[in-house]
């Protein structure tokens, strides 16, 4: 555990230095949540949460690239490929949690009528499956600029698609959509039901590409064999 | 230049050329006695230290006490081949490197240098044959291995947690390694801010935390100056005393360095000092 804990800290550490990315970051949701503020707020609030996911996602995705080439360094140095993702991962979740606190009390103190503690399960959700998601596009698309396209072109898609198709289910971050009906407009446990499901069958799947990708990509070649010395 | 002054950096360039303590304090006596004596301006008199420094070296390698049998074997490549497309990189590459020795491996660019220490390393697959490590491994890559954002310090801390140290271990054992490269690591320097140079001493000493057994190192010295490189090869002189095997990937091999094996990936051929 301390081996993950290090790798967190240090991932920490890093993001922490990018000032100009945590601003970014930082305000990025903002700018979802005021484009329909005076429009429809129940809007703002289902925005301000895909948009927290796309930050978090576009941060795990360039902090999985740029960490590629320490990693294998850190594989010989008596790390396991889970260390590293592990580590990784709890930093993001970290920077997503922290992230979304402002979000949820500016949410619980600009708008009334609304289930309060669906919005935060729904940025909690978001930010447990964001971070993986970034991880695993970084892992399938070695080059930023391919993952970066790929997240565009699904994150516009969640806000385009009608949520009600069942292809916009393959999307990941439709459970978002799903709670935040519960919590905006008052319907019944289903949708809440649906998109705590979803958003388990994401989190499980793209936890599972993670550990996958990192596990093959950091794997003792069969070549390669250690014996004790003599 | 000031005696003094002129003194003490010919002491620091005698030790980086790995001239024995006896011999260099018997050097800087005579030239103290000759500049006290005379007067001269010691540049005027001597020259740069460094050069005086290098003459020297070069006039008592041949007193150099020789080194004991070498030890187990730590390393053994056996039949690597490796193609890229069409293009056969390497052909049943063998090598065997014992602890206590240094194994230089060369060839023009292209020849598969990288590569092959990479297969060492486990980090790119051979089409045939197999590496056998006795112990541990330590690997310093030609370029990247280091996190931008990092200060060195963090560095030694995270390769030290992955070989099982304290944080007060690996960053006292970095703090070390790298005063023995003539850097001090302290002061919260992000390695994004480094030079070239001393962010492959930054790579080097980090290969050696943790006293692995088998150190391979890929042309770790791009980007350091003389001084940083007769260093480099004081340390890599160092851990072959302590009974490391140690691979080194060079072009700039020099008759100096005293490697013990030499592996020309371009004439495919493996001498033994």
């Amino acid at each position: 555990m301390s081996k993950t804990l290090t790798v967190a800290e240090t991932a920490l550490r890093e993001i922490a230095r990018r000032r100009g990315v945590l601003a970014i970051l930082v305000l990025f949701p903002l700018a979802f949540y005021l484009s329909r503020r005076d429009a429809h707020l129940g809007q703002s609030i289902r925005f301000v949460c895909l948009g927290l996911g796309w930050a978090l996602s576009t941060a795990a995705l360039f902090a999985g690239s740029a960490a590629r080439a320490i990693e294998l360094r850190l594989r010989l140095s008596g790390y396991r490929g889970h260390h590293l993702w592990l580590g990784r991962l709890i930093a993001l979740w970290t920077v997503g949690l922290l992230l979304a606190a402002p979000y949820f009390v500016l949410i619980r103190v600009d708008s009334d009528n609304v289930r309060y503690g669906a919005i935060g399960l729904i940025m909690v959700l978001t930010v447990a499956v964001a971070a993986p998601f970034g991880l695993a596009l970084s892992a399938a698309l070695p080059r930023e600029l391919e993952g970066m396209l790929v997240l565009l072109i699904i994150v516009g898609l969640q806000m385009m698609m009608d949520p009600a198709g069942s292809a916009s289910r393959l999307l990941p971050f439709w459970f978002s959509r799903e709670i935040g009906t519960y919590a905006v407009d008052h319907t019944d446990g289903g949708y809440l039901t649906r998109g705590l499901l979803h958003a388990a069958v994401c989190l499980a799947a793209l936890l599972a590409v993670v550990a996958l990708a990192s596990g093959y990509r950091l794997r003792q070649r069969s070549h390669l064999r250690f014996v004790p010395r003599r | 230049m000031r005696q003094d002054t002129w003194l003490d950096a010919l002491a620091g360039e005698l030790r980086r050329h790995g001239v024995a303590e006896q011999t260099a304090g018997n050097v800087l006596a005579e030239t103290a006695a000759h500049l006290w004596e005379s007067g001269d301006d010691p540049l005027r008199a001597f020259g740069p230290p460094e050069a005086y420094a290098a003459t020297v070296a070069d006039s008592v390698r041949v007193d150099a006490p020789r080194r004991g049998p070498a030890g187990p074997v730590r390393l053994e490549v056996a039949g690597i081949s490796k193609r890229y497309g069409r293009r056969t990189v390497l052909r049943a590459v063998n090598l065997t490197v014992r602890a206590g020795e240094v194994a230089a491996v060369v060839g023009a660019n292209g020849s598969g240098k990288s590569t092959f220490l990479g297969i060492c390393a486990g980090l790119v697959s051979p089409d045939r044959g197999e590496v056998r490590v006795h112990g541990s491994l330590g690997y310093c890559p030609q370029g990247g291995g280091t996190s931008d954002f990092l200060v060195p310090d963090e560095h030694f801390t995270l390769v030290g947690a992955g070989r099982g140290l304290s944080r007060a271990r690996a960053r006292d054992d970095g703090r070390a390694g790298a005063a023995a490269l003539d850097w001090d690591p302290r002061g919260g320097t992000q390695a994004r801010h480094l030079s070239g140079g001393t962010r492959q001493k930054l790579n080097l000493v980090m290969a050696g935390l943790g006293d692995p057994d088998v150190l391979l190192l890929d042309e770790p010295y791009q980007g350091f100056d003389q001084g940083s490189y007769l260093d480099f090869w004081q340390q890599v002189r160092r851990w072959r005393d302590a009974g490391k095997a140690i691979v080194v990937v060079t072009h700039l091999l020099n008759t100096r360095d005293g490697v013990d094996i030499v592996l020309d990936l371009g004439r495919h051929t493996e001498e033994r000092a």
